[in-house]
């Protein structure tokens, strides 16, 4: 959640993890002041803002794809150790189907056993004890989702900074509309 | 406050947190949409599964653990398939009552923006 100070006037996060928060205008005519920008200048600043958002939006949108599909992976994996688990007491040999290639499947016959071998990337294959893997599987997991905590959070700041950024061009744009009405027809003295 | 014109309507900082509510409010809601679709057709799976179960003669079922089907006894397919239905049924609900709560506030506050912004704020689906 993007924190905000207490009261009023232009409160806001100043960033974020590298992303910029974008300042709320309590007064369109003061910020333009401030900036010193006439206002299509003003207006292309804040379209290039926009264009900045987007972006990390973007990169941010597939970070959360690749965790979203990353976490039922490690469940599962987690699931079958498990079954290992349960199995191991019985005495008995579990069957299973497995996938050869597309469409080929074979069958196995898993003994009762106390390791299992975690494929952990890189061409790299570690044999652990079912206790250990479920251990490392599990840590894994809880990282992972906390990943996807944090990073849902700076979607939604980054949402807030592109609505602003939206409203303020909306504004800009209609004080504009409302200056030039105002130049063309001065109020009449009553 | 302007009639007409430039629409010259003020926006304060607490116009803007309702606005950014209502976004977040709104994308919130899409997700649950997704989700929700998602747990039903798994609810429906899962029962399209539990019938085929009763109709079959196998002793033994091949059930999908993982990447792989292992061999298993039906009494323990059923009581597994048991439990997913539970559990999916449960978080079917929660996202439904999360999904009527968000749609309660989203109703909120287009009350409030629509009654300060009147025709100057647009916040329907396009």
């Amino acid at each position: 959640m993007a924190t905000e100070s207490s009261s009023s006037s232009s409160a806001a996060v100043t960033e974020r993890r590298g992303i910029p928060g974008a300042q709320f205008v309590e007064d369109v005519q003061t910020y333009l002041t401030q900036l010193g920008l006439d206002v299509n200048s003003a207006l292309a600043f804040l379209q290039e803002r926009l264009q900045q958002y987007k972006l990390v939006e973007m990169k941010l949108q597939a970070q959360q794809r690749d965790l979203q599909a990353k976490i039922p992976d490690i469940e599962k994996c987690l699931d079958v150790v498990a079954t290992l688990q349960a199995k191991k007491g019985t005495g008995e040999e579990l069957i299973t189907d497995f996938e050869v290639s597309e469409g080929i499947y074979s069958r196995a016959s898993i003994d009762d056993t106390d390791s299992v071998c975690l494929w952990l990337g890189a061409n790299v294959m570690l044999e652990y004890s079912c206790e250990e893997a479920t251990a490392l599987l599990q840590k894994n997991l809880d990282n992972a989702r906390a990943s996807l905590e944090v990073l849902l959070a700076d979607l939604q700041f980054l949402r807030d900074q592109v609505t602003i950024t939206q409203v303020t061009i909306a504004r800009v744009y209609n004080w504009d509309v409302h200056q030039r009405r105002l130049r063309q027809s001065p109020p009449k003295d009553l | 406050m302007q009639q007409g014109g430039g629409s010259e309507t003020e926006v304060t900082w607490e116009d803007q947190q309702n606005i950014n509510k209502f976004g977040r409010l709104n994308n919130r809601f899409h997700e649950l949409e997704d989700e929700i679709k998602f747990a039903k057709e798994s609810k429906d799976n899962l029962e399209d599964a539990s019938n085929e179960l009763i109709l079959t003669d196998e002793e033994v079922v091949r059930f999908q653990i993982g990447e792989v089907f292992a061999h298993v006894p039906k009494e323990e397919v059923e009581s597994r398939i048991e439990e997913m239905q539970e559990a999916t049924s449960k978080s079917l609900a929660k996202l439904e009552e999360e999904k009527d709560s968000i749609l309660a506030q989203m109703a909120e506050l287009k009350k409030i923006l629509y009654g300060k912004f009147k025709d100057s704020i647009n916040l329907e689906e396009d």
